[in-house]
């Protein structure tokens, strides 16, 4: 199962991803309001946050949803919102613990990342891979790795 | 084995789902008193607004029961013998069960006024409701909604949207006590007033009459009788457990439940609007009526039928919807008495009112009459009220906190 994962080290806020998705979104603008990925700049705490939908293994959105309009795609594992059934209510923006769920205010319903099919577009256009579609289990691999290093120079710095 | 769930709503479906994932094998039966397929009471306002098509109120198709061996029954239990484990049902006899949910739900309730139980007076509470109201809104002109709460403003502003004469009246001096603090039920109120429903608080209700072209004339305390075609009356609901007598089953005004949606009776648990649970802020019993409760419950019941020893977190309060051309949300405790202190963020940003509360430094809720972007600061507040999270940063800086926080706990 296929994952878009961030490293929020290498990213650089060029807002590419956004200009992707609302180009692939909106099918006619690269619109940033029409993005359905985010890219939170916090000047004064120094952090890069590209943020969309994580697809959650045990999604609230999709188990809260009062129009049943939420489902999980077999095939690429996202978790979708079907806007025929959307009746508007917002419950599921409530429910995203990351704030991952949009409003269309045109449609006026939920709109959030659907991994493009099973090709995320943000992921094709991130100058710095600090976004990557990948196996959950390598990014799960990749993380321990890391943590482990940093456990090392942790333990090196203060046994010296 | 064999579970049997009462109520075939929020509450019960989650309950079957979440059951179905750790237990494969085990017989599950749903008994449901409202026939046809299960629909979602949250959608009744969109489709009466014309939002919604009818037949998208049903949130599960044909196929759920038999994708999730699931046998169905269209019935009513009429009494449950808790030593015998044996339900009595209206038409089908008998029905034994190992395991037991009543997840049966709430009903509306009217307040005691002469004459407010008869024709052309309804409820929004069920597709009874639903259908009987439907074609009022496409011939009738004025409606009277009666209370000022969720469910009620919903009907008068789908009313209004629909171009009918509204108006609202409320016996208490304020609209939305349970959604939202003073401030906000005040914005409210403004909109409710801007969208051309009338409202009239303080006001009581002393008689609604039938005159003889079918019309109503409701008088009322104090003030000039007003004139309406038709009336809905949305003055709260209480839980469904008139059939528990002599069961055993603890309840007060609601079935009493602990951690793992257990009643007293061993293997009989409940969830939903009919169960008064556990809450986040450390209540033992308390029921919210709220759709997002009801699934958790549900979720939490289903793990536990299936022989898990899964504890609820505690229920949290949350609202939202759209209405009056503003989103109106909150979640947990946002009144001036029941918190230490709170912050009012500055109108620009969300684009309407939005109130942060504390209590003993941690926050404890929030409440919104707004725009949906500020709904997305409720979700990630939604966890660090839970986890009793405390939040190291100015109001303000809330969200960058937080949005920072997920990403370090995760690295």
């Amino acid at each position: 199962m296929k994952v878009v994962t961030m490293d929020t080290s290498k990213c650089v806020g060029c807002r590419n991803c956004e200009l992707a998705c609302a180009f692939m979104n909106s099918e006619m603008t690269c619109e940033r309001s029409e993005s359905k990925i985010k890219v939170n700049h916090y000047i004064d705490e120094k952090v890069l946050i590209p943020m969309t939908c994580l697809h959650c293994e045990d999604a609230w959105c999709l188990n809260v949803c009062p129009a049943g309009a939420i489902y999980r795609d077999e095939e690429t594992n996202a978790v979708i919102i079907n806007q025929e059934k959307c009746a508007g209510c917002k419950m599921c923006i409530l429910a995203c613990p990351y704030g991952n769920i949009h409003f269309d205010e045109e449609k006026l319903v939920s709109t959030k990342c659907d991994l493009c099919g099973g090709n995320p577009r943000c992921v094709g256009h991130c100058v710095a891979a600090a976004l990557n579609f990948e196996e959950a289990e390598e990014f799960a691999e990749r993380s321990r790795k890391k943590v482990d290093m940093r456990i090392a120079e942790t333990m090196k710095n203060t046994c010296k | 084995m064999r579970v049997v769930i009462i109520g075939n709503s929020a509450a019960g479906l989650a309950a079957a789902k979440t059951f179905r994932k750790y237990d494969q094998t085990s017989e599950l039966v749903i008994v449901s008193k409202e026939k046809g397929l299960p629909y979602s009471r949250v959608l009744l306002p969109y489709v009466l607004r014309g939002k919604l098509d009818y037949k998208k109120i049903f949130i599960k198709g044909e196929g759920f029961y038999g994708e999730n061996k699931i046998t169905y029954v269209e019935d009513t239990v009429t009494s449950i013998d808790t030593k015998e484990k044996i339900l009595t049902l209206e038409e089908n006899n008998k029905l034994s069960y190992d395991k037991l949910l009543l997840a049966t739900g709430a009903h509306a309730v009217a307040p005691p006024i002469e004459g407010i139980k008869q024709e052309g007076v309804y409820h929004m509470w069920t597709r009874a409701d639903l259908d009987a109201l439907g074609p009022l809104f496409d011939t009738k002109k004025s409606v009277v909604v009666l209370g000022s709460g969720f469910v009620a403003l919903q009907a008068a502003w789908s009313a209004r949207y629909r171009g009918l004469d509204v108006k609202v009246i409320e016996i208490a001096k304020r609209v939305m006590p349970s959604v939202l603090d003073e401030a906000g039920g005040k914005l409210i109120a403004e909109k409710i007033a801007d969208s051309g429903v009338e409202l009239f608080t303080e006001t009581v209700t002393q008689k609604i009459e039938k005159m003889d072209d079918g019309t109503f004339t409701i008088h009322l305390k104090d003030k000039e009788a007003i004139k309406t075609d038709f009336m809905i009356v949305g003055t709260g609901v209480r839980s469904n457990i008139q059939f528990l007598d002599d069961t055993g089953i603890e309840c007060e005004r609601a079935i009493l439940v602990d951690e793992y949606m257990q009643t007293n009776v061993e293997d009989v648990f409940s969830a939903g609007d009919v169960a008064a649970g556990p809450t986040t802020f450390g209540d033992k019993h308390l029921t919210h009526a709220l759709w997002p409760t009801a699934v958790e419950m549900g979720e939490v019941a289903g793990a536990n039928l299936a022989g898990k020893k899964i504890a609820y977190r505690g229920s949290l309060n949350m609202n939202v919807t759209q209405m009056y051309d503003v989103t109106v949300a909150s979640m947990g405790l946002f009144n001036e008495e029941q918190i230490d202190e709170s912050f009012v963020f500055d109108m620009d940003r969300y684009d309407g009112y939005m109130k942060v509360c504390y209590k003993d430094g941690l926050v404890v809720g929030a409440c919104l009459v707004g725009d949906s972007e500020a709904v997305k600061l409720f979700g990630k507040l939604r966890t660090i009220i839970r986890k009793g999270i405390k939040a190291e940063c100015v109001p303000e800086k809330l969200e960058s906190f937080m949005d920072i926080k997920i990403f370090r706990d995760r690295a």
